[in-house]
This record gives structure tokens, C-alpha cells and sequence, in this order.
């Protein structure tokens, strides 16, 4: 028994490297990009998963939020969403509503007090797949062009599309500067409990001095960032409404797209159709 | 030259582009670090907080704020396909106004208690009123709050005990400490890097106005008021649910007109393939 749990911790360790997360994230963003729902428009994706991120909290109808359930679903594996993304999802439904559940049980809850938290957690579950599928099955440039063509600030899609891109040469910076405070500095023995505390605590503190150097450097690299857009007037294009048309020219509503939209309808149609009926 | 710390736009801009990044590389760590769980007591890593404090005590505080939202709504939410939709307007603004009023309150750096006071009343505003919206959201969400057995002192509970731990131990441990630690380290070191001046007590903004935290409370309202939104809806849908009942023909209506609507827009595509084979549809 202790031999496999010290298998499994070490197979969960050796997957939760910064390595593995890295190329999750990446792969999340830019993996998928031959999926049926990253080819979509961005807009139409944005409509409906606008409908689908509201209507659910407002219906307390079972049978129609388990259609609603089944259809984000299916999107979600047409999105071949990243795995690490999908546990994410598993684990924060599991903390809004089953945790709940656990508590309530020690005030007398019963029974009865799960019918409510599954109505919650169907909803809870159905909002986040709609996002997940949405924000993780689209490419980057793709959302942020969709969120400016509803208007969104120009800030945001700058924070999109800047994010995307820098975010792997700061989780390689970040681990380099952690990787040197770790050969520098001296671990605590952690074998004993009171040395596993002291090897937290240890951790943490790497982890707060790593961010000294890494935001002197970000300043630098942000300084030149916004240098180089100011070289190429990022502030007044932001807000001219030629180039933002230019921009957003590539944006185009196909057959496809329309497939898609009138597919959810109908499946919304066949979900109200058997809540009327039962 | 005494001006006033006032940051001309690019500058804004650079402080702006500063927190996001670090803020969203450190929101999406602790997205992915597990939790540790020692009985009720749950010793998450919850944000690391201390990024836009730090920065918002030495740059700009509007900036950092809006910089700190954003970069946690963008890398940790969007990025990961966590968005949820109304909540992260109310994080949003949660964190913007935690943020703003921790960085305004510091006058001078240097000053080591007043930056403690600042970091930790910074914390415990953002909690708080994330606390008091969550209640309320577990209260709109759940249809007969009241009438199901245990459930409105476990959210109490659990939402209140959540709130205390978050404040006595991401607080002090991973807002409170190193953010003492990093200040006075940085402070005349990283304003060179953006081109500006330190900030002294000449050049702060001058002291928390009655504006600022007006402006905070409303605010807190409209976070308060996207979750009230949910009441008024609730409403609505009851309306359509009466319509739904009496309309199975509709419902039936609205699987005939989708089938069509399906099989148009199928023929059509088919159509445009073959005429047109080379048009990437």
C-alpha cells in the first residue's frame, strides 16, 4: 500500500512539472487551432455562449439544463480541449458544490439538500464548458478580434493577444530564476514533519524573492514593449475606427458558422420541447 | 522639479502592461498548485496578491489595478477556459478596488508601517466584499434558499470561514510579508527601468479623497448589482415558464423551424462547394 502511494505521488509529481504545464497551456492555446470550433466566427461563438453562460442560472428545470449540459459537452470534445484544462473544470465544480454538500451534511442536511446543489452543479457545469469551449477552442487573435468587433475595449484584446504570446518566455523566465535561487540555496531536510514545514515555508520564500529579479526584468521588457507600439502609434490606432475596420475585415460569417448556430437551436428547441412534454 | 506622480499615458501604458503580466503568470500558478487540505482548514495558495500591490504602491495605482484584473481575468481565466461569466465582473472589480485603495493609501514608500497597513487593508477589502457577493450569488442560485435543510448556515459558514483563512493566511504569509520584503528593496530601483521617478511624499497623489472611495462603493454596487440581475431574471424566466407550458406546439414550432433552418443552410453549403470547389467556405 505505501509502495504504490509513493508510486502515485511521484507519477503525480513527475506530471506537475513546470515543463508539463507549460505545454498544457500552450497547447490549449495553440494546439487546436484545426478543431471545428476554432474554424468558426468568433462572433457567433460569442453569441452563443453568451446564451449559454446566462440562460442556465436562471432555470431551475432538470431536464432542461441536463440538455443544455449534453450539448456544451458534445462542443467540448469537438474543441479537443487540453486535458489539464478539463481536470481544472472537474475540480472547481467538484469545490462550489460538492464541498458545499459535504458542510451541509454536518447541519442536519439530507437527501433532500442534494436535489438543489445538482440543479447548481449542472449549472455551474454547464456555464463553465461553454467557456472552456469558447475561450480554449478559439485561437487567440481570433477571440480578441471578436471581442472588438462587440465593442469590447481595445485594451482587452491588446491583453489577449499580448498575453498569449509572452506568456511562455515568462514561465521559461520564472523558471530559470527559480531553478537558480534552487541551486543557490540549501533545502531543508524534509523527512521529518517539523522539516516539511520548513521545506514549505522554504518554497514559498523561493518563490517570493524569484519574483524580485523577475519584476525588475518584466519592467524592462514592458518598457520596451510599449516603446515599440508607441513607434508604431498603437494609442491613436487603438481608437481610430479605419484601422480598426481594417482589422476586423478578416472576420467572415460562413455556411459553417450558420450550421453551427441553427445545430444548438435546435438541439435548445428539442431540450424545451421535452421539458413541455414531461 | 516637484511634479506630481503624475504618469503621462505611455507610462500608465508600461505599468499597466507590468502587472498583467506578472499578475496573470502568478494567478495562473496557483490556478494550477493543488490545495492542501488539513481538516476544514484549507491552506491554498489563494492569489498572490502582493504582485500589484507592490507595484500599485510604487507606480501608479489605477494602472496597476486595472493591470492586475485584467491580467487575472485574461491569463488565468481565458486562458484556461475558467471564464464564468458574471463572477469574474465582480473579482474584477473586487480586485481593482482592493488594489487601488491599498496603493493610494501609501504616501511613501519607505514608510514600512504604513505600507503594512496598506498591504493588509487591501486584502482584507478585496475579501470581504467577495465574501458578500458569493453569499448572496449561493442565495439567488438556489430557488427556496431558506426552506432546504442546513443549507444557509453551511454557506455562512463555509463562505465566512473561507473569508478568515483567506485573510489570516494568504493575507499575512502571501500578501502582508512580501510585500514588506519587496517594496523597500525595489523602490528607486525599478521606477529608473520605466523612465519615471520615485515616488515620495512630495509627489504621491495626495491622500485618499472622498471621491476615491466613493467611486469604490459604487463599484462594490455594480458588483453587487450583476448579481442582482439574477433575481430580476429569475423573474422573467418564471413568465417563460408559464408560456412553455401552455406552448408544446411552440416548442414543437421551434424543432421545425431549426430542422429547416439545418437542411437550408446544408443545401446551400453543398451548393457553394460544387460551384465553386476552390472557395475555402
Amino acid at each position: 500500500m505505501e509502495k504504490v502511494k509513493k508510486k502515485l505521488s511521484e507519477n503525480i509529481l513527475d506530471k506537475i512539472s513546470m515543463d508539463f504545464l507549460r505545454n498544457q497551456v500552450l497547447k490549449n492555446a495553440y494546439g487546436n487551432d484545426d478543431t471545428v470550433i476554432a474554424k468558426l466566427d468568433p462572433r457567433i461563438l460569442l453569441v452563443w455562449y453568451l446564451f449559454f453562460a446566462i440562460v442556465p442560472w436562471f432555470v431551475n428545470d432538470v431536464v432542461f439544463l441536463a440538455g443544455c449540459f449534453i450539448l456544451v459537452a458534445a462542443t467540448t470534445i469537438l474543441a479537443r480541449v487540453a486535458g489539464l484544462v478539463l481536470v481544472l473544470f472537474g475540480l472547481g465544480v467538484f469545490s462550489q458544490t460538492g464541498y458545499m454538500f459535504i458542510v451541509s451534511l454536518f447541519f442536519g442536511g439530507n437527501w433532500e439538500t442534494i436535489v438543489p446543489l445538482l440543479i447548481m452543479t449542472l449549472k455551474v457545469a454547464t456555464v463553465s464548458l461553454a467557456s472552456v469551449t469558447v475561450f480554449s477552442g478559439l485561437d487567440p487573435d481570433r477571440l480578441s478580434n471578436g471581442l472588438m468587433w462587440y465593442g469590447c475595449p481595445e485594451r482587452l484584446s491588446f491583453s489577449i493577444s499580448y498575453a498569449y504570446r509572452m506568456l511562455p518566455m515568462l514561465m521559461e523566465e520564472f523558471q530559470n530564476v527559480l531553478l537558480s535561487y534552487r541551486l543557490r540555496g540549501n533545502a531543508p531536510d524534509s523527512t521529518t514533519f517539523g522539516g516539511k514545514v520548513k521545506y514549505l515555508i522554504y518554497q514559498i520564500k523561493v518563490i517570493v524573492h524569484a519574483f524580485y529579479p523577475l519584476m525588475l526584468n518584466t519592467a524592462k521588457r514592458s518598457r520596451t514593449t510599449v516603446e515599440a507600439l508607441e513607434i508604431k502609434g498603437y494609442r491613436y490606432a487603438a481608437v481610430n475606427k479605419e484601422v480598426k475596420k481594417m482589422k476586423l475585415s478578416s472576420l467572415k460569417v460562413g455556411y459553417n458558422d450558420m450550421m453551427f448556430a441553427a445545430i444548438s437551436f435546435l438541439c435548445v428547441a428539442v431540450t424545451i420541447f421535452t421539458t413541455t412534454i414531461i | 522639479m516637484e511634479r506630481k506622480q503624475a504618469a503621462t499615458q505611455s507610462q500608465k501604458l508600461m505599468v499597466f502592461v507590468l502587472t498583467m503580466s506578472l499578475y496573470g503568470l502568478a494567478t495562473l500558478f496557483t490556478e494550477l498548485i493543488p490545495k492542501f487540505q488539513v481538516g476544514i482548514v484549507e491552506f491554498s495558495v489563494e492569489y498572490f496578491l502582493f504582485i500589484p500591490l507592490v507595484l500599485a504602491m510604487l507606480f501608479d495605482p489605477m494602472s496597476a489595478a486595472l493591470g492586475a484584473a485584467t491580467g487575472e481575468l485574461v491569463f488565468s481565466e481565458i486562458m484556461l477556459g475558467q471564464f464564468g461569466g458574471l463572477g469574474e465582473l465582480e473579482k474584477f472589480i473586487t480586485v481593482t478596488v482592493g488594489v487601488y485603495i491599498a496603493g493610494r493609501l501609501v504616501r511613501n514608500p519607505k514608510n514600512g508601517k504604513m505600507v503594512g497597513i496598506a498591504a493588509i487593508s487591501g486584502v482584507v477589502i478585496q475579501q470581504l466584499m467577495g465574501t458578500v457577493v458569493d453569499i448572496l450569488k449561493v442565495q439567488l442560485a438556489v430557488e427556496d434558499f431558506e426552506a432546504v435543510p442546513g443549507l444557509p448556515e453551511s454557506v455562512f459558514v463555509t463562505e465566512g470561514f473561507a473569508c478568515l483563512n483567506d485573510i489570516v493566511f494568504s493575507g499575512i504569509l502571501f500578501c502582508l510579508l512580501p510585500t514588506l520584503f519587496l517594496v523597500p528593496r525595489l523602490y528607486g530601483k525599478i521606477e529608473p527601468l520605466l523612465g519615471m521617478q520615485p515616488r515620495t511624499e512630495k509627489t504621491a497623489l495626495g491622500a485618499l479623497g472622498i471621491k476615491a472611495v466613493a467611486g469604490s462603493i459604487i463599484a462594490f454596487g455594480v458588483a453587487i448589482g450583476a448579481e442582482m440581475l439574477a433575481e430580476n431574471g429569475m423573474q422573467l424566466i418564471d413568465w417563460e415558464a408559464d408560456w412553455a407550458e401552455s406552448g408544446t406546439a411552440m416548442a414543437a414550432g421551434m424543432i421545425v423551424a431549426a430542422i429547416l433552418a439545418v437542411i437550408i443552410i446544408a443545401v446551400m453549403k453543398k451548393r457553394a462547394d460544387s460551384t465553386n470547389t476552390a472557395a475555402d467556405v
